[in-house]
């Protein structure tokens, strides 16, 4: 204790204030805990501020400048001009709206709001050390607390984020300018989401990638859409190569590759975007003094109530081992770990979670694909619908991917879906709904879907797997 | 024979749990309905648990003395002439038997759809998966119930809510090794359940039944929901007397006798709390000179010194009300004392004529008047802060509670409607409460709704104290006991009657002028007792 520090109580403590924080936070204080919540940086976290919804304005608003100047087929002739200023402080206006949405939520939620570092003293308190020359710090005193410090983007050797021509997804989303030339390290979901907008802005984007494909983790004939259009698009792939170091060349820079087997290939563009993962925030809570421990990646293990290998303090969102670094598992993990602090009998236990890559086309997945099914030990029944066979699909001008859902023969049991295509990431939720209740093939094929509408295709498949397909030959 | 599981109920508003106090039966013994079997005692009171069955004693599941969740199966019996298949426990009633029926029309409509319900468990065990909603997996988990190991018989052999719910009573047993890890859950129903089941254990839904349905969808004429609204009952939680469509419906006569047995039912709670309460030597009278023996439990049986006493029923009650007092209002006690010897001429010439009316006066009567009389003057001091909406609530009621200690320990009677009272009344009223209150036969009802506080602390000895506000009450005053002291009287010193008197005040709504100015007005009162005949 320093003389002069202010020593204050709470029941809940949330350090971070992202979509696993403020959510746990805000439902912490409606179940009339006593709630504070640290944040060192800005309200909403990356996802609002460094992640989903500044990127997902760009790929939008890219979407659009692409497709006006691109619809010739159907009777506009137009040539878009891209002013990126603007652009940027839309952005700016609609995360700005998003944070401060955040902070009055909680606030009005009666969340107790602090600004600044947390690190443990012990676990039963933190110091919080406010941002800033002379700004002095405190210390809580907590019952319970809730580590949600997120993640950040993975750095490799040679490319240091400080250095001014090479970018993290979070610089690339706050650039003034498109630059004429990029090249991207990386070739999984953030390494395409924003190569494909940059390449729409005009951009002439190279993507270098260690493995043989692009988005790793999804089945072949779902990436292989993506990057078909990628290509399309004039995006240029390596596979095989990995960025070992960077040199500037006048106003440019020269990014030197290497493959496996040691040959080397060197590519010039205006700036480098590193995008080959993120890592977990651990390092700055000083963990170890509550007792605390991280895996050798720096992730607590937590077990389905959220609660960390020490009983009162739980972990949710990015920090989280084994669990995928999605705003939306976040934020459920938060309600858990708040609920559960509460005394409530919350468990996370979903049974399967929807993905969503902003590509073009989108990617949605939720659940089993067909080999996982037969992994887990069920029959699977699969049934697919094209968007090539959509109505509606056609009168958008995009007939790229398909529907698939996966089932099990003998129950019918909805097991999970792959969606590429338009809309893929709005589709994909009505399968994740009939995945987490239950739901059988039947059930969704039975249910009345809207004409002229994407989501037939979603009933399409589930017909299609039952052999009771209208507008598809049955597999 | 069947084996029926009796559940702890909730026997009051908020109440999670309750101390077994006494088993009154033990495993073999027989039994009938509403004989007492056990006695619980919650932080409201003590209650009598009446067996909902004739049958046998078969097992007892808690121990005296053992903190017993609401919900929690506490005994089971053995009844006679009961379809052992069923799995409703008797103390489900109506909920848990239009569950069983729910459960078994989803069982039929599941054979109509020619589906195999019985694979379904291999595939479970085949994938660890369970395919049953979010919903139903956490009442799984509230319920302490392993999903996975509940066969279900929803479409495809989808686990469905009545599944768990059966498989939670099927399964009371297991159900005591907490499995989760997890914090318990105690379901508040908000109601009261103490006292008469009714004819449940035929397998008909009881009508007379005092238990909650607490069903989704009712069906009832609308004249029959007017009734309801009438009666103050919620619907839902009447029992059904027949069923349409699949649906319970309900009949206004079933709305009327759940109402009445509801009436009865708190009556019934009012009556439990009679129990154990030996009030002793200790008189009606709230007299300043009695003294009270707070705490004073019999040294003979009491706990020895060294002991470990929990820390429970009107104990904590007590403790949670004060802690909550103390960390909210501000305090600020005013002492000053009283020369009260007109009053207590007063008194004594009153005395004879009050006892031919079958009362016994004491002091009490007086102070409440001239209490009354002040805060007419100070409507700060009969206030309260309603913190949520930033206003002082000026209340225009004055119900003065009257401190007393019973065996058990302090409780605040309330006197209603002070103001409309003579002195006689007054003291008929206050007395009557007080001696419940030592009997511990009092209802919460008569000492809720005070607005200001009176309490004795004269009695055993002292001069001054602090009292503590009865929360959410803004003053309480404290008497001393009316001693003889030396005072100056017309520049000589004589031997008077002097009462002391300590009033705290919430200084957030009240200052320490106001405190004065109002102990000013009570002593002008007390001193000069002709001034109360105006009142």
């Amino acid at each position: 204790m320093v003389v002069g520090d202010i020593s204050t109580g709470t029941e809940v403590l949330v350090i971070g204030a992202g979509p696993g924080g403020y959510v746990a936070a805000i439902r912490a204080a409606q179940r009339g805990l006593d709630t504070t919540l640290v944040e060192r940086d800005a309200y909403g976290g990356t996802c609002l501020n460094h992640g989903c919804i500044p990127s997902k304005a760009y790929i939008t608003a890219s979407s659009l400048a692409h497709e006006a100047g691109s619809a010739e087929e159907m009777g506009i002739h137009a040539d878009p001009a891209v002013d990126m200023s603007q652009m940027r402080s839309w952005k700016d206006d609609v995360v700005g709206r998003l944070t401060g949405g955040v902070e009055k939520l909680c606030k009005a939620n009666g969340v107790n709001l602090i600004e600044g570092t947390a690190r443990f003293k012990d676990d039963s308190s933190v110091r919080i050390e406010h941002g800033g020359e002379g700004q002095g710090s405190e210390t809580v005193e907590f019952e319970r607390c809730i580590v949600a410090t997120g993640s950040r983007p993975v750095q490799i050797p040679g490319f240091e984020f400080a250095d001014d021509p090479v970018w993290s997804s979070r610089d690339a989303l706050a650039a003034e300018s498109v630059p004429d030339e990029l090249l991207v390290v990386g070739a999984g979901y953030i390494g395409m989401e924003l190569s494909t907008a940059f390449a729409k802005l005009g951009a002439d984007v190279t993507v270098v990638e260690m493995l043989e494909d692009v988005l790793p983790g999804y089945e072949d004939d779902v990436s292989n859409v993506v990057r078909k259009r990628a290509e399309e698009l004039g995006i240029e792939f390596h596979f095989g190569e990995g960025a070992s170091g960077w040199s500037p060349d006048g106003d440019d820079v020269v990014v030197e590759t290497e493959t496996e087997d040691g040959e080397t290939s060197s590519y010039r563009a205006d700036k480098v975007l590193v995008a080959v993962g993120r890592s977990p925030v651990t390092d700055t809570v000083d963990a170890e003094n509550a007792g605390l421990e991280t895996d050798e990646k720096g992730f607590f293990e937590t077990d389905d109530r959220m609660r960390t290998s020490v009983d009162h303090i739980y972990a949710v969102g990015d920090v989280v081992a084994d669990s995928p670094m999605l705003a939306h598992v976040g934020s459920k993990e938060g309600i858990v770990a708040a609920e559960h602090a509460a005394g409530e009998p919350a468990a996370y236990d979903a049974q399967a979670v929807p993905a969503a890559v902003f590509t073009d086309p989108e990617i949605g997945t939720v659940g089993m694909t067909e080999s996982e099914a037969e992994e887990a030990g069920f029959t699977p029944a699969v049934g697919q619908m094209p968007f090539n066979a959509s109505g509606r699909a056609m009168t958008t001008g995009h007939t790229e991917g398909f529907v698939r859902v996966v089932a099990d023969e003998d129950s019918g049991f909805v097991l999970g879906g792959q969606i590429v295509g338009p809309e893929a990431s709005e589709l994909v939720a009505e399968l994740a709904l009939a995945v987490e209740m239950g739901a059988t093939l039947e059930d969704v094929a039975g249910t009345v879907h809207t004409h002229p509408t994407l989501a037939e295709a979603v009933m399409e498949a589930a017909e299609n797997a039952r052999g009771e397909a209208i507008h598809t030959l049955n597999r | 024979m069947a084996i029926k599981e009796f559940k702890l109920p909730d026997v009051g508003e908020g109440v999670a749990e309750g101390e077994l106090v006494t088993w009154h039966v033990a495993p073999g013994d027989t039994v009938e309905e509403d004989q007492v079997v056990a006695e619980v005692e919650t932080d409201k009171a003590l209650v009598d648990v009446p067996s909902p069955y004739n049958g046998t004693v078969s097992e007892l599941r808690a121990e005296e003395g053992e903190m017993v969740p609401v919900g929690d199966v506490i005994i089971t019996f053995e009844v006679e002439g009961e379809d052992g298949d069923e799995a409703a426990s008797g103390e489900q009633e109506a909920e848990s038997e239009s569950e069983v029926e729910s459960a078994a029309g989803d069982a039929q409509s599941a054979d109509e759809d020619a589906e195999e319900t019985t694979d379904t468990a291999e595939t479970e065990t085949q994938s660890g998966r369970v395919f049953a909603s979010p919903s139903v997996r956490r009442l799984a988990r509230e319920l302490d119930v392993d999903i996975a190991s509940v066969s279900g018989s929803g479409p495809s052999g989808r686990v469905t809510e009545s599944d768990v719910r059966a498989a939670a009573d099927s399964g009371a047993d297991e159900s005591d090794d907490s499995k989760s890890g997890g914090p318990r859950s105690v379901s508040f129903s908000g109601k009261s359940a103490v006292s008469k089941r009714g004819d449940a254990e035929n397998g008909e839904v009881a009508s007379g039944s005092t238990e909650a349905a607490g069903r989704e969808k009712t069906l009832a004429a609308p004249a029959t929901r007017r009734i309801a609204d009438e009666e103050g009952v919620n619907i839902d939680d009447v029992p059904a007397s027949e069923e349409r469509d699949g649906e319970a419906f309900v009949s206004p006569e079933a709305v009327r006798e759940y109402a009445q047995a509801q009436r009865e039912a708190q009556a019934a709670d009012a009556k439990a709390l009679s129990e154990e309460a030996e009030a002793g030597e200790a008189t009606a009278e709230a007299e300043a000179e009695t003294g009270a023996t707070a705490g004073g439990a019999d040294s003979e049986s009491g706990p020895a010194a060294g002991e470990r006493v929990p820390y429970r029923g009107v104990r904590r009650a007590i403790g949670d009300q004060m802690e909550r007092s103390k960390y909210t209002a501000p305090h600020v006690t005013h002492h000053d004392d009283v020369d009260v010897t007109e009053l207590v001429e007063l008194r004594e010439d009153l005395k004879p004529l009050a006892a031919e009316q079958g009362v016994s006066l004491t002091y009490m009567p007086f102070v409440m008047k001239a209490v009354v009389a002040a805060l007419k003057e100070f409507p700060y001091v009969n206030a309260q802060l309603d913190e949520e909406n930033e206003e002082i609530v000026l209340r225009d009621e004055y119900n003065l509670g009257v401190a007393t200690a019973t065996d058990a320990g302090l409780m605040v009677p309330v006197v209603h409607g002070a103001d409309g009272k003579g002195l006689s009344d007054l003291a008929r009223d206050m007395s009557e409460k007080v001696e419940k209150a030592r009997e511990r036969k009092i209802s919460r009802e008569e000492m809720q709704g005070g607005t200001f506080t009176i309490t004795n602390i004269g009695g055993i000895g002292g001069e001054y104290a602090t009292p503590i506000i009865n929360y959410p009450e803004v003053a309480i005053l404290a008497l001393g006991a009316i001693k003889e002291k030396p005072r100056v009287v017309d520049g000589d010193v004589v031997p008077r009657k002097v009462l002391t008197l300590s009033l705290s005040v919430d200084h957030r709504v009240v200052d320490g002028a106001v405190a004065a100015q109002f102990t000013n007005k009570v002593k002008e009162y007390l001193a000069n007792p002709k001034l109360l005949m105006l009142e």
